[in-house]
């Protein structure tokens, strides 16, 4: 095995294991622990780029499937065993990172069951399935024939037709409805990538998007395993060819590309065919108004649709159509990459960056995210490349599949040193696990504590001016204005203050309320326990350490637990001043919340005077609540949601 | 078909609504309390109800709007959301996968999720749908200090709602919020203000399952249409195929072009 081969395992290997252990945290800690998914941003990296992305890009097996046994067109059909693979590791890895997203992972299967047949979800989840099987099915004669199990092979190959028409009846069907899913959010999604075209855009960049990316996995293949097929012999091989050639036609092959290059073209023309008429389609979307002057409104949205609809539909189509660039390896490379990549940007954008405006939110994928999102696609790469390597899927079946096990000496191309190296296979995985498995696992670890902030803010103090105080106890912005002179005046002036205001703390006159009362719902404890043995030990004349020690008794009862039961009342030391407002109570720890205090200070007298000077508006909560309250105060303040 | 009614010109922002929710609901009160600074709308899990300023000095309740024909109801893939004819949407926690498309289909950003927990559900405000079987009021609009909630029959409630706004002329703005509105909702508002910052779309737009509903009812003929019309292609180009070879067979060439009955290109054995 090729040294490029074995590094391109390597970095699966650790992906495939980093998710693993991401796998691991979401359904030990929650998704809430793991991801950075919220209220805002419900659908993240595992649905959109996974399921809804990951779905559209394992098109091939269904379109190839349409080329070959429909149309009849044999010239594709070494591709079709690739396409089938591909299209059942992509939905499998879809299904499989599901999984994960949903909230509770082991009622996968209440669809079955518990039908909706209005939603489109329901139908998505029905067609995806029933399609993975047909994969399967379509899958199951490349094992035989590996497993040399003839009789199976043969009852497979015989209703491989009718599998085929089914699937591709299922993907057109699903296909669509992934696009018909964001249909309900005509008030949410934004206008450049909300249309009532959806279903149609949807099933069109699929189909083309897949192919090209069935394509591109051809020339990856042919990149790490089997060169010659796509990009023709190398430099140096045509050299010698040249050198040693005794005929024409012996120096006209050196110039040629690979024998697999016309196919591929064959495939290329085919997807950017049906990119074309998705490219017309956005084209006449744009022709709405919304969205074309969403498009000219120059927000990074714009700039993002510009970009997508490029690289997904114009670059792959005039690389594939330009004479210049025809039956360039290379050039079609870029196509196939340009097209798949630009299809999985407008799932995401359709998916998550559409959303962003109306959410408020911007959202960024946790690393678990993804590391199981990138993990999942990397498992399902290695079973591809051991598909590839044990059974003739591309065929001719490439000849380095002799699997060497044990030290393997070489010369790495690399670091261009000889080295020692353990060659594949599960030594050598085991050392890649042993290195990023604990890694993995520090880096992901969820922490402990809530996002939540969980801190209480303190009620303000009060604006006091005397004449008129601006009550708001938590800066919530429910603001009142309150007449405290009028009120002042009207019960008697000077000796008045008690009828409202209780003793305030030792030594205060104008304590504010805010200052006990410090939680607008919630009750206070405001005793201050270490400040009271500080001033008994003060007042008894102790000092250090051993001298705070010895206070306790001085408030609690000697010989038993040191609780607010077995303590002195307040009043006991305090006096006069708690007198007021304590009734014998011996619990003073606690100050009602600021809500309650104002309300209990202000509302018995209103009750009476509404009821005395028959004015039953004194009673009302907009006698007070006045509500001059200015916008942008802390507290849920909504902003135009649209 | 039961509804709330809210006059935003009457409510004061006091919150006692919220607490009571709190207190149905048996929502921890001090994340609640920590919620309404937090969540940007000041609901959350442990809020279901919150009382937004929507413009200066004007405040109010929001929360689940229940609508007539809700948008979670039809993307629900479980069937787990209904309306009920009584009025409240109500959600069953049984059936829930927790796909969260019911959060992405609401057009008010209404249901919340219980983010925090690793057996989480959604949560929303169901119209207190238990007390309305005992045959009680909400608990929000029996904690409401100022009668700014209503809670009765929706068509008792609309016309009181443009009673309201035909005798107090100027004090409210001439539309009833929820009257029409997405095909309607039986949470209805009257305000001085426009409510357009809680969500609400133009006066009379279509209820959002009559853009997905039309179409998912085409489903079964555009599979089975897409299959028919598979199989009539294949049908045609085998019959070329056939007569190709047929005509071919005289000069010599294309024997090894046929095709057997079921489909499948006698070349496949070679590749």
């Amino acid at each position: 095995m090729n040294t490029r081969v074995r590094m391109l395992k390597d970095v699966l290997w650790a992906l495939a294991l980093a998710g693993f252990v991401a796998g691991v945290f979401r359904l030990w800690f929650g998704l809430g622990a793991t991801t950075n998914l919220s209220d805002a941003v419900p659908w993240g990296l595992w649905k959109i780029l996974n399921m809804v992305a990951g779905v559209a890009i394992s098109t091939s097996g269904f379109s190839m499937g349409f080329l070959v046994y429909v149309l009849g067109l044999e010239r594709y059909r070494p591709l079709m065993k690739p396409a089938i693979l591909v299209a059942f590791l992509g939905y499998g890895c879809s299904c499989l990172a599901l999984l994960f997203d949903i909230g509770l992972p082991w009622r996968f299967w209440h669809p079955f069951l518990m039908w909706n047949e209005h939603s489109f979800l329901f139908e998505v989840f029905w067609c995806v399935t029933l399609y993975f099987t047909v994969t399967a099915i379509e899958l199951a004669p490349t094992v035989f024939e590996k497993l040399k199990a003839e009789k199976a092979t043969r009852l497979l190959h015989r209703i491989t037709f009718w599998v085929v028409i089914v699937g591709i009846s299922l993907s057109s069907l699903h296909h669509s409805s992934l696009g018909s899913l964001f249909l309900v959010t005509p008030q949410r999604l934004h206008p450049l990538w909300y249309s009532a075209l959806l279903p149609l855009l949807f099933i069109l960049s699929a189909m083309g998007g897949g192919l090209m990316f069935l394509v591109l996995v051809r020339i990856l293949h042919a990149h790490w395993y089997d060169r010659k097929a796509v990009f023709g012999p190398t430099q140096l091989e045509r050299e010698l060819i040249l050198v040693r050639s005794r005929s024409l036609a012996d120096s006209v092959n050196a110039r040629e590309v690979g024998r697999d290059m016309p196919m591929l073209t064959g495939v290329a023309r085919v997807a950017t065919g049906i990119l074309s008429l998705y490219l017309a389609l956005e084209i006449y979307h744009l022709g709405h108004a919304e969205a074309w002057s969403a498009l000219l409104a120059g927000t990074w949205e714009s700039w993002l649709f510009g970009t997508e609809l490029l690289i997904t539909a114009v670059i792959p189509i005039l690389l594939v159509w330009l004479p210049a660039f025809r039956s360039s390896p290379t050039a079609l490379t870029v196509a196939a990459l340009s097209a798949s990549a630009g299809l999985l940007l407008n799932r995401v954008d359709v998916g998550i960056f559409g959303y962003f405006r109306s959410a408020g939110e911007v959202y960024f994928p946790s690393l678990a995210e993804w590391a199981l999102s990138l993990g999942v696609v990397a498992a399902a790469a290695l079973v591809f490349l051991a598909f590839v390597e044990h059974a003739a899927v591309f065929s001719p079946p490439p000849g380095t599949n002799a699997v060497r096990r044990g030290v393997d000496v070489s010369f790495d191309s690399l670091s261009r040193v000889w080295h020692t190296a353990l060659s594949s296979g599960p030594e050598r995985t085991t050392l890649i696990a042993v290195l990023v498995v604990p890694l993995a696992w520090a880096c992901m670890y969820p922490p402990y504590s809530s996002t939540h902030p969980a801190e209480v803010r303190e009620a303000s103090r009060m604006d006091v001016t005397g004449e008129r105080l601006r009550l708001d106890g938590d800066r919530g912005g429910v603001l009142t204005e309150f007449p405290h002179a009028a009120c002042q005046k009207r019960l008697g002036s000077d000796s008045s203050c008690v009828s409202c205001h209780h003793m305030s703390l030792p030594g205060d006159t104008t304590t504010p309320c805010a200052r006990c009362h410090r939680h607008m719902t919630e009750e206070t404890l405001i005793f201050d326990h270490a400040y009271h043995i500080q001033a008994v030990a003060d007042s008894l004349g102790l000092e250090g350490a051993r001298g705070s020690n010895q206070t306790c008794v001085s408030c609690h009862a000697a010989e038993s637990a040191r609780t607010t039961a077995t303590a002195k009342a307040c009043v006991e030391c305090h006096g006069e001043w708690t007198k007021v407002y304590a009734e014998g109570s011996k619990d003073l720890a606690r100050a009602t919340s600021y809500l309650e205090a104002m309300h209990g200070t202000c509302l018995a007298c209103h009750e009476d005077e509404a009821e005395k000077r028959n004015r039953p508006e004194l009673r009302e909560c907009s006698t007070c609540h006045t509500s001059l309250t200015p916008l942008g105060a802390p507290g849920p303040v909504l902003a135009r949601r649209q | 078909m039961r509804a709330i009614l809210v006059d935003v010109t009457r409510c004061t922002g006091c919150e006692r609504c919220v607490d009571a929710c709190v207190e149905k609901n048996g929502t921890d009160p001090v994340k609640a309390q920590i919620d309404r600074l937090v969540s940007a709308d000041g609901l959350s899990e442990n809020r279901l109800l919150s009382v937004p300023q929507v413009a200066a000095g004007r405040f109010s309740r929001l929360s689940c709007m229940h609508c007539l024909e809700p948008s979670c109801v039809s993307a629900c893939l479980v069937g787990g959301i209904t309306k009920t004819p009584e009025g409240p949407v109500v959600y069953d926690p049984e059936k829930c996968i927790g796909c969260r498309y019911c959060m992405l289909a609401c057009p008010f950003h209404v249901p919340r999720y219980e983010w925090g927990e690793t057996t989480p559900f959604m949560r929303k405000c169901d119209m207190c749908a238990d007390r309305q079987a005992e045959g009680r009021e909400p608990a929000c609009v029996e904690a409401c200090p100022n009668e700014a909630l209503r809670f009765g029959e929706r068509d008792d409630l609309l016309r009181e709602a443009h009673e309201l706004i035909d005798r107090h002329r100027g004090a409210y703005l001439p539309r009833v919020w929820g009257e029409h509105e997405l095909g309607g909702t039986s949470v209805l508002y009257i305000s001085d203000v426009d409510l357009g910052a809680m969500g609400w779309p133009g006066p009379r737009t279509a209820p959002i399952p009559s853009l997905t509903e039309p179409l998912i009812a085409k489903t079964p003929f555009v599979g089975l249409s897409v299959a028919a019309g598979l199989l009539g292609i294949n049908w045609v180009i085998r019959r070329r195929m056939r007569l190709a070879m047929e005509s071919a067979a005289g000069t010599g060439f294309g024997e090894s072009m046929g095709t057997d009955d079921d489909g499948r290109s006698s070349t496949e054995g070679n590749s």
